[in-house]
């Protein structure tokens, strides 16, 4: 017990420092692009000198490390800031209105802007990874098993069809074959839980070449080591050598894989598939702000995904070092 | 649970197991390559065979097919496993799979990877007794794993049985498959080298053990190893292969006393001798002093995973004091664990102690700190056990030999290919391997490789750690020679870092003796061996494999269990949990390395030597010890 306490207070404080970096590095980088916020949020007919107000009432002429500061504090309370260019209602408002003064008040708060998204963006997630699995698990644990035979081939080919798709593409074709010419299920935008199926399939054509590759290799792998043919010598059988001990050893490599490699992907691929589909995620959420140039949401997102990262990333090593006692904590 | 004794019946008297005309081959681009050829045996019932081959004899193939576990590119070529009355080698698999495990057990020579890495050991016991007999219900199982555990002397074994295979020493997971394979009352078990990696103490454990096992379990035995010293120590009748055939067959004494075969006696002659008739050591040499090592300590720090934020220490090596004269042999021998590793990355300055000096030519290394150090580091070379590892696959072996020198600066051009060359020639490689890629040297090449590279440096003193632990008996005594011409040319000092006290007896004129991180006892080569003063190098002495007859019998000082872990090191004495002569002072009085007795020979130890068993007189009788 004693080592579960001390790798989570361990693992959480390294994590808060590497979000901190982050979160300072994106703060810094938003404030030195060109382009003075100011302008963004009260747009072109604002005057200078409402303007500078403006400007210091936000504090945004303080030194950066003061701004860093108190924007820290502020995440630390749970407050991610107002966005520049939404309103409390949703649309856009930034750019004509409040030309003489911005009052925070009117716009959207970010907490409540991803509050709402992320919901979409989990469930898009978990069905994409679902689906990948699905396809990944059974071709690549096949493809492990058979090593250099048919099933093993098939698992290549799949994979590299897989990997040469631009997901553009699939999103496209799936659209028009699923939903334009059959009109089996929606596609655009979300009005209910089917709009989620065709971006999930999407998502998990791009996870699933990975995921596939991992598996077949590390359960290959698993099959070369002298445990898996002294354990058939001492009388076990094959079934149950590849149940309860090949698959179980596979794993460790994977959950790694899986923290490291494929959250990354997963992220983009949201930004990409709910870029494609409308679909009002965080990718949705974020790729407006950017165009925008709505800077509180962008370093908002940017700082959670840094930690979603982190903590996906703890996780995964916890589990590891459950199943393999050898490993490090 | 086992050992009822049966009833004499006809059964008991007809062989276990019968071989007939067995031949494998391993199927190349070129046909089949026979490898085994017209196998013929049969093993008694309650009988111990003992199969003795070198390496490339074909005996691992032999093991496995007794299982049927042949697998493709080697086929079975011919002739028949009998076992009960039926042919293993032609029964439906699923048949093969119902005798193997339960009837027939098998126990390999890699007793740390025979196991799943991520399950508690006593639970994959359990699983296979549950696999093989179908029916057993969980508590009477894993009772019955309990007690077989206990029955191979595994220390606390209720709690051994939840923990992980990495926290089994070598020796504890042979036991432990031991357990596995007897679990299930075999009547036949196949012991193919299973000694091999175990340090000679342990070895001798498990030697004794299985003998014990085998009259409680009433189960016959092929037991498989290429070192005949073992072989002659548990076998009753024992079978010689040479290149996949059989070329004698003989009771175990009549074979060591009148071998028939050339091959046998070659094998015989092979066997190092440690008393009778060997060689004569150097003697020590009366030299400067070239390195002074004094109260030398390392201590690492590993995390503890029952405690928050702790850390457990442990103690590598705990106060280590020698001397080493300038062109003089010095060993330096332990079991695995006794800190002879961690000593040699300190003595050559891959690392740094934590306390005491090592001093070289009256320079405290600790205190050199660039260009000096590297010229330090010139002069004191080391060499490790793996030739293959330290040679890189893609660079030319001229190009390998002379990376030393480009390093260091010390030659370019015309002179660095006549250096290479040199050195290259002097280790016995022939220069035209100069541009050629390391691929397809054998282990020895490669070590030869390994040695050129450290002598273009012209070291004054070279460290050999396990050096030549993976070679064979004929390449070691090869670069044993090698060693001994360079060391007449250019002076050189070696120390030898080894496990091997026959190695270590034939070349070396000092020997430190270590264990848990401390000399036990340090020694002029002659004295050592003729009368050892710590119980621990006498133990070490009973234990190694010979054909000749001990001074140490195995029964006074054979020990029981493994070296504490350096992470709790008894009070007192560190031996006293295994020394089988402790007394009321060895708990409370930890005894330090003596002052020379004058003869160059001092232990830590409380015992004067005379209180001792004393040593059996050294008359050459017989090899057979039994
Ligand atoms: S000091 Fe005591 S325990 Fe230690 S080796 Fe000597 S007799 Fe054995």
């Amino acid at each position: 017990m004693a080592f579960a306490i001390e790798f989570f207070l361990r693992r959480i404080s390294q994590g808060l420092v590497i979000v901190l970096l982050v979160a300072f590095v994106i703060f810094t980088l938003l404030r030195i692009v060109p382009g003075d916020p100011m302008r963004i949020i009260l747009g072109p007919m604002a005057s200078q000198t409402t303007l500078e107000e403006t400007a210091k009432e936000l504090g945004l002429r303080d030194p950066m490390l003061i701004q860093f500061g108190r924007f820290v504090g502020e995440v630390a309370t749970g407050d991610l800031g107002r966005s520049y260019i939404r309103g409390v209602q949703g649309g856009s408002t930034g750019g004509s209105q409040d030309a003489d003064g911005f009052d925070p008040e009117s716009r959207a708060s970010v907490a409540g802007l991803i509050a709402n998204a992320l919901p979409y963006s989990l469930m898009l997630a978990g069905l994409g990874i679902a689906f990948a699995l699905l396809v990944a698990v059974p071709i690549g644990i096949a493809a492990g098993l058979n090593a250099g035979r048919w099933p093993d081939k098939i698992g290549l080919y799949t994979s590299s069809l897989f990997v040469s798709l631009p997901n553009i593409w699939v999103g496209v074709v799936l659209i028009f074959l699923l939903s334009a010419k059959t009109g089996w299920l929606p596609a655009i935008g979300y009005r209910g839980f089917e709009y989620t199926i065709i971006p999930a399939i999407v998502l998990a054509v791009e996870l699933s070449p990975v995921m596939i590759r991992a598996i077949s290799v590390s359960v290959a792998q698993n099959l070369g080591e002298t445990f898996y043919s002294v354990g058939l010598v001492r009388g076990i059988s094959r079934r149950d050598m590849i149940g309860k001990h090949v698959l179980r050893n596979a794993a460790v490599p994977l959950m790694n894989l899986f923290g490291a490699q494929m959250i990354g992907m997963l992220l983009g691929g949201l930004f990409v598939v709910e870029y494609i589909f409308s679909y009002p995620g965080i990718g949705m959420l974020t790729i407006n702000a950017v165009f925008q140039r709505d800077f509180p949401i962008i370093q908002a997102v940017a700082i959670l995904a840094s930690a979603a990262l982190v903590i996906i990333n703890m996780l995964v090593d916890f589990a590891s070092t459950l199943i393999d006692r050898r490993l490090k904590f | 649970m086992m050992g009822q004794p049966a009833l004499e019946t006809a059964a008991e008297t007809s062989p276990v197991m019968k071989v007939e005309n067995l031949s494998v081959g391993v199927t190349g681009r070129a046909g089949i390559k026979p490898i085994l050829a017209d196998i013929s045996f049969e093993v008694a019932p309650q009988s111990v065979l003992g199969i003795i081959g070198e390496s490339g004899s074909g005996k691992t193939v032999l093991s496995r097919a007794l299982v049927n576990w042949i697998s493709p590119p080697l086929t079975i070529t011919g002739g028949a496993v009998h076992y009960g009355g039926r042919d293993l080698l032609k029964l439906p698999q699923r048949e093969v799979n119902a005798l193997r495990g339960r009837e027939l057990a098998y126990i390999g020579a890699n007793p740390t990877s025979a196991l799943d890495p991520t399950i508690p050991v006593g639970h994959q016991i359990l699983e296979k007794l549950k696999a093989v007999s179908p029916g057993m219900d969980e508590a009477t199982a894993r009772e019955r794993v309990i007690d077989t555990l206990d029955a191979v002397r595994i220390p606390s074994s209720k709690q051994r049985f939840d923990e992980y295979p990495f926290q089994f020493s070598g020796g504890m997971m042979q036991r432990a498959l031991i357990v596995d394979a007897l679990v299930s009352d075999p009547k036949l078990l196949i012991a193919d080298n299973i000694t091999q990696p175990l340090d000679v103490t342990v070895a001798a454990q498990i030697l004794r053990l299985l003998r014990d096992l085998q009259q409680d379990f009433d189960t016959s035995i092929v037991f498989i190893s290429s070192a005949l010293g073992i072989v002659a120590d548990i076998a009753d009748d024992v079978l010689v292969l040479e290149n996949g055939s059989i070329v004698e067959h003989q009771p175990v004494s009549a074979l060591l006393r009148a071998p028939e075969h050339d091959y046998t006696r070659e094998l015989i002659a092979k066997v190092p001798r440690i008393w009778q008739g060997a060689e004569t050591p150097p003697a020590p040499s009366t030299g400067d002093i070239v390195l002074e090592v004094t109260d030398v300590a390392r201590t690492y720090k590993v995390r503890d995973r029952n405690r928050l934020f702790a850390h457990k220490l442990v103690r590598a090596v705990r106060g280590v004091s020698f001397e080493v004269r300038k062109g003089e042999n010095f060993g330096i021998i332990g079991e695995s664990g006794c800190g002879k590793s961690t000593l040699s990355r300190l003595l050559s300055c891959l690392e740094a102690p934590d306390a005491g000096h090592i001093r070289f030519e009256g320079t405290d290394i600790a205190t050199l700190k660039g260009k000096p150090l590297l010229e330090l580091r010139r002069r004191f070379q080391l060499l490790l056990q793996d030739p293959y590892n330290a040679i890189a696959a893609h660079m030319s072996i001229g190009r390998t030999i002379a990376e030393p020198l480009l390093i260091h600066g010390l030659a370019s051009g015309r002179a660095l290919r006549e250096k290479v060359e040199a050195a290259m020639s002097e280790v016995g490689l022939s220069t035209e391997l100069y541009d050629q890629l390391p691929v397809g040297l054998s282990a020895g090449q490669r070590q030869r490789v390994n040695i050129a590279r450290a002598l273009v440096l012209e070291p004054e003193l070279l460290i050999l750690d396990e050096t030549l632990s993976s070679l064979d008996q004929v390449e070691q005594a090869k670069l044993l020679e090698l060693f001994e011409a360079i060391q007449k040319r250019r002076g050189i000092t070696y120390i030898y870092i080894s496990h091997d006290l026959a190695m270590v007896r034939r070349v070396c004129a000092r020997i430190a003796v270590m264990y848990l991180g401390r000399v036990v006892e340090l020694s002029d080569n002659e004295p050592m061996f003729a009368e050892a003063a710590h119980p621990y190098t006498r133990a070490l002495l009973s234990a190694v494999p010979t054909v000749e007859d001990k001074p140490y019998a195995t029964s006074d000082y054979l020990l029981e269990g493994e070296p504490p872990d350096p992470i709790d090191i008894p009070a007192g004495c560190s031996f006293r949990t295994r020394c089988p002569f402790a007394f009321d002072r060895c708990k409370t009085e930890d005894p330090r390395l003596g002052a020379d007795d004058g003869a160059g020979h001092a232990a830590a130890c409380h015992l004067a030597i005379g209180e001792m068993p004393k040593p059996h007189a050294n008359t050459a009788g017989g090899p057979d010890e039994r």
